[in-house]
């Protein structure tokens, strides 16, 4: 993690190129540690953030999570999850604007630490993934929160197909608040550092003169498909919400235009681990209906659940195939839907049984600007 | 002129500012002088001089007030850029969210909406994020937050509308898939949920949807046979047939045998001839029938051959496919309501109209196509009992939501009251929290914890209701009867409570608690007149009573047991902590119950030997047969509460729920004039437990945020004054 400092600006830069700034336990301390140095620093107005390189940040660095967790104790991944999520709770709740440039790629940790900010600029080659159900975990950092809140059930589809979206749909869904242009990215970072303000009025009046405030959304944009999408993604269970595709399928199959947009979506949803889209549908549909904190605080129960392994290893799997492996071909336990049963996906809703286990303590906040009191 | 305009100016900046904070006048006078001479150059240099009040000690309470209150109206006047620096330091009041200064719970909050809703939490909140996360239900932000609410500010005509939009909505969501194959309690159970959780949206959907499914399916489930499932399960879940449900009449309400609609049979065409023979007759509040429903069951006498057979139901189309009027029928509208006006209520006449003889439902009694009629139960008034038991369901799903309504009502209030301030105690300080007030407390928590009581009662209704057998059949209709008018009544007095309790803001439709009343009301009459259905305990208790005592059997079923046994014995110097027991609890409300029947026998037992009717009888006891109805049920509530108490360890949600349990009893005992009236409490007694009820409220006031949040009703179904009310209301949102 590197710092620029200009005046009252601080731009904090993800500095891990090679791994495409995945957050380490050590970046993920460090930025816990700036934060908080940050809210109390008199000197410090407003907080830029981005990523060295091709990425802004590819996710948590999951790979290390799990050799730490084959070394020693699933603790210790507890351990990284619940840094990660007092961080992003600390970003939702942050007492001073944070602008987020969100070049290339976007994904799973990195967008927990964009995201929950005052502000997301999207530009035109940001690449946006919530990719979790394809590695047996499940949309976290307060995906259940945000995802949640976009339009229609656009957030369901996003979160269990792990659908990639571009700068236009995020902006477009709300995702994120600006999209500047490439070429005039870091004219804006200089604007804003030479602006010096930490109000979010003025910062918004920058950003606004940078932008484009509506770029087109391609052609074949999955934002068109919002319609389907809701219809089928509404659905109570993953079980319903296939089949609705699938017979949308059948119903439009004479239809000569429709693209492979339906089958690609039915694809990646028998692809996904079982249980991993179960326990995601309902934490999306529980985090609708509570504030950010909670959904941080049930996200660490389910991810704590995850890495003890106890009911599934999907995600030891997921990762061996997909991130150490490379043979794309995980073989999931339970590997069918009708496997996992509802009590096996309350399991990971619950308090988990072992004594020196705690639910996530998120720190005391105060003096919250309006913006994240809604957040509560 | 020029007086009189200056002088109402002041006035109208006086008003917003004043009302909510009644200064003496000797602090308002001044306040008023200077507001004539304020202009605004002078208001910036009043900022710029005046210390805060803390800081002055030279100038006494009633000056710092005066300059509190300039500091306060010069910002409200001022709107000038420059000064934001200056304004830092003036006054203003902030919006401080509960969670952040009141403690985390110390209990699991989601353990206690599971004992509020059951295996239905995952059922109700998916409905909750279906209506969330469509603009047909009216999201709009405030405050930073998106509430959804209908837009009441809409003509009768398009709310009603916008309620069939919505279900058709929710059908093709595929939410009522399964509504007639869905089989047993769960299948029950499921049925309610839905109901339920869309009236916390609206009553109109609730109801519009109730009349439907509930009504019109279930005269179709149990007052039909097989040949009208086949027909009409099917396109009734799809929402292709519409139903409504003709019973009452313009003269004929609760006394449903009393109805004048006269139904004859021709056995020359095999059809019925139903009619409407006069005014009285005419059917009326049918929910549906004004612009949509297709189809409606009809309540009828039937006349076989010259014999009257009493009440039946018919099936009849009303209007064709097109939503034209059938011929032979007409309907007129039952015009604006005081709520629930996304429900088009309509009024029916029916002139000789010919249904098929298929069309009695015929699970009671039926009709040979040559005209005899055939039934099983000879005596008519069994037989009308079991024609209309089925009809039980109305009742529990109203008890069920009025307890719904009572959260939303309470969650609005207590978090109002949990971030809005009102005077200072002592000079200088900071404003009090509305909900650190005793008298607050005293007003909001005792309702609380009784919401949570008679929600544990409604669990147990429901439980009883879908467990149902032909020998439960009578509990069920008691209980039903006592508990939907209970907790109906405690619906529309916690509205009103919270209503003032909100103050100003309570009278807002978007902040609900002022405007759930009306739409509410209804519940208080429909399905059963309240105090219709109170005196039927009595009546039935009595029964039972009677029955036993004739058989010289203990007396059993409706929680009765107690009876058998010696009567409790209540302490004479009642202490805080005997009031707390349990036992204690149990002993005097069984006692009171006890007491009251015994008291209701002899007083009819003296009639009749006076020789008096037994409708007369009934009609000159009713003050007896009030209270012991009232005896029954809070006996009832505290047993299925403790019922409840003992599923949960040992622990902090535990405890919470004996805090409850014990405000639940005391403020009964409190407020019920029969303790004292009867003497089951000496004055001394009586003033214990008024002094007990403040020691709880204080007990319950660092629970109380946990408390409302573990009501399971999600902030877009509560109000901006719920929430960020400051920012809601500020200039910037306009």
């Amino acid at each position: 993690v590197l710092i620029k400092e200009s005046s009252n600006v601080r731009t904090i830069i993800l500095n891990r190129t090679k791994q495409l700034n995945a957050l380490s336990l050590e970046m993920i301390s460090r930025l816990l540690e700036v934060f908080h140095a940050y809210e109390e620093d008199p000197n410090v107005k407003l907080i830029i953030m981005k990523g060295e390189g091709r990425a802004f940040c590819a996710g948590g660095d999951v790979a290390a999570v799990v050799n730490d967790i084959n070394k020693g104790s699933w603790k210790l991944g507890a351990n990284f999850f619940s840094k990660e999520f007092t961080l992003n709770y600390l970003m939702a709740t942050y007492t001073k604007p944070q602008v987020s440039l969100l070049k290339g790629i976007v994904m799973g940790g990195g967008a927990g630490v964009s995201i929950h900010g005052r502000f997301r600029v999207v530009t035109d080659n940001t690449v946006f993934a919530m990719p979790e159900t394809a590695l047996g975990l499940f949309p976290d950092v307060g995906a259940s929160y945000y995802l949640s809140r976009l339009p229609g059930f656009f957030g369901e589809y996003v979160g269990l197909t792990g659908a990639r979206l571009d700068g236009a749909e995020m902006l477009a869904c709300g995702l994120a608040t600006h999209f500047v242009p490439l070429e005039k990215l870091s004219l804006l970072e200089d604007a804003l550092c030479k602006a010096n303000s930490g109000d979010p009025k003025i910062i918004n009046s920058i950003i606004n003169e940078f932008s484009n405030t509506n770029p087109k959304l391609k052609e074949k944009s999955q934002y068109f498909r919002l319609k389907t999408i809701d219809r089928c993604f509404s659905r109570r269970t993953v079980e319903q919400i296939i089949s609705a595709l699938v017979s949308y399928k059948k119903e439009k199959e004479a239809d000569k235009n429709m693209d492979d947009w339906i089958s690609w979506t039915i694809q990646s949803l028998k692809k996904a681990s079982p249980t991993s889209l179960k326990i995601s549908l309902r934490s999306i549909r529980e985090g609708r209906l509570q504030g950010v904190g909670q959904c941080l605080i049930r996200e660490y129960r389910m991810v704590c659940s995850v890495m003890q392994g106890e009911y599934s290893k999907d995600f030891f799997e997921g990762c061996r195939a997909l991130l150490l492996d490379k043979d794309k071909n995980p073989k999931w336990n339970p590997s069918k839907l009708e496997f996992v049963s509802k009590d096996m996906v309350d399991r990971y809703f619950a308090a988990l049984d072992d004594k020196d286990w705690e639910d996530l303590k998120l720190p005391a906040r105060s003096n919250l600007p309006v913006y994240a009191i809604s957040k509560l | 002129m020029e007086g009189g305009t200056a002088s109402s100016v002041t006035i109208i900046i006086l008003l917003p500012i004043f009302l909510p904070y009644p200064a003496t006048p000797i602090t308002q006078l001044p306040t008023i002088r200077l507001l004539h001479t304020v202009k605004f150059p002078l208001s910036d240099q009043l900022l710029m001089e005046s210390s805060p009040p803390s800081s002055s000690p030279s100038s006494s309470p009633s000056m710092d007030r005066v300059n509190f209150r300039t500091q306060v109206l010069s910002r409200h006047l001022h709107h000038h850029p420059q000064t934001t620096d200056l304004l830092r330091t003036a006054p203003c009041l902030n919006y401080s969210p509960p969670e952040l200064s009141n403690p985390p719970p110390n209990f699991d909050t989601k353990s206690l909406r599971k004992l509020l809703d059951g295996t239905s939490v995952e059922e109700i909140d998916y409905i909750f994020n279906l209506m969330i996360q469509s603009t047909l239900f009216c999201p709009r932000e405030r405050g930073g937050k998106v509430f959804i609410a209908p837009d009441f500010n809409q003509s009768m005509e398009q709310q009603r509308e916008m309620t069939v939009k919505r279900i058709e909505y929710l059908r093709d969501r595929g939410v009522f898939e399964g509504w007639f194959d869905k089989k047993g309690p769960e299948g029950d159970l499921w049925r309610f949920a839905l109901a339920e959780s869309v009236s916390v949206y609206d009553h109109s959907l609730g109801i519009k949807l109730g009349v439907h499914f509930f009504l019109w399916g279930g005269a179709i489930r149990f007052m039909g046979t097989k040949r009208h499932h086949d027909k009409w399960y099917k396109p009734t879940e799809t929402y292709e047939v519409k139903g409504c449900f003709a019973m009452t009449e313009l003269g004929h309400g609760s006394n449903v045998r009393g109805i004048e609609t006269i139904t004859r049979y021709d056995a020359s065409t095999g059809e019925f001839i139903i009619n409407t023979p006069c005014e009285s007759a005419q059917k009326y509040w049918i929910g549906g029938a004004g612009n949509h429903a297709t189809h409606t069951v009809v309540f009828s006498q039937l006349e076989i051959n010259g014999v009257n057979e009493g009440v039946h139901a018919f099936i009849a189309q009303i209007r064709d496919e097109n939503g034209n009027i059938c011929p032979n029928v007409r309907i007129a509208d039952c015009g604006h309501k005081i709520g629930l006006n996304g429900v088009d209520n309509g009024r029916i006449w029916f002139d000789n109209l010919r249904i098929p003889r298929e069309n009695l439902l015929n699970s009671v009694a039926d009709v040979s196509p040559d005209g005899q009629y055939l039934t099983e139960i000879k005596d008519p008034d069994q037989r009308f009992a079991a024609f209309l038991a089925p009809l039980t369901s109305g009742r529990v799903t109203i008890a069920a939501s009025s307890m719904n309504t009572t959260k939303i009502g309470l969650a609005i209030a207590i978090r109002y009251s949990l971030s809005r301030r009102a005077f200072s105690i002592k000079p200088n300080e900071p404003e009090v929290l509305l909900l650190d007030y005793p008298s607050h407390q005293r007003r909001l928590l005792p309702l609380l914890a009784k919401t949570y009581a008679l929600s544990f009662a409604s669990n147990y209704l429901k439980m009883i209701y879908v467990n149902r057998t032909p020998q439960t059949i009578k509990t069920v209709h008691v209980v039903s009867s006592a508990l939907k008018a209970v907790l109906t009544w405690h619906c529309m007095r916690t509205l009103q409570e919270c209503r003032e309790a909100c103050g100003g803001q309570g009278i807002k439709t978007e902040n609900h608690v002022g405007h759930l009343k009306s739409e509410y009301d209804v519940q208080l009459t429909f399905e059963g007149d309240n105090n219709v259905l109170m005196q039927q305990i009595s009546k039935a208790l009595l029964a039972e009573f009677l029955a036993a005592k004739k058989r010289n059997k203990p007396i059993r079923g409706l929680g009765l047991e107690h009876l058998n046994k010696p009567a409790p014995i209540i302490p004479t110097q009642l202490t805080s902590s005997t009031l707390r027991t349990t036992q204690f609890q149990t002993d005097i409300f069984c006692l009171r119950e006890r007491d009251l029947l015994q008291r209701f026998v002899a007083e009819v037992s003296q009639l009749q030997a006076q020789g008096e009717s037994k409708e007369h009888i009934f009609t000159v006891t009713y003050q007896t047969a009030e209270d012991l109805g009232r005896a029954f049920s809070d006996r009832l509530i505290l047993q299925t509460y403790l019922d409840v108490e003992a599923t949960v360890p040992a622990g902090s949600l535990k405890s919470v729920l004996g805090l409850m349990r014990s405000m639940y009893t005391t403020i009964v005992m409190e407020e019920d004039a029969s303790f004292l009236r009867y003497g089951y409490l000496s004055t001394n007694n009586a003033a214990v437990v008024r002094k007990e009820v403040l020691n709880l409220c204080s007990e319950l006031r660092p629970h109380a945020l946990s408390l409302v949040s573990s009501l399971g009703i999600p902030d877009a179904f509560l109000a901006p004054i719920a929430f960020n009310w400051v920012e809601a209301n500020a200039w910037s949102s306009i």
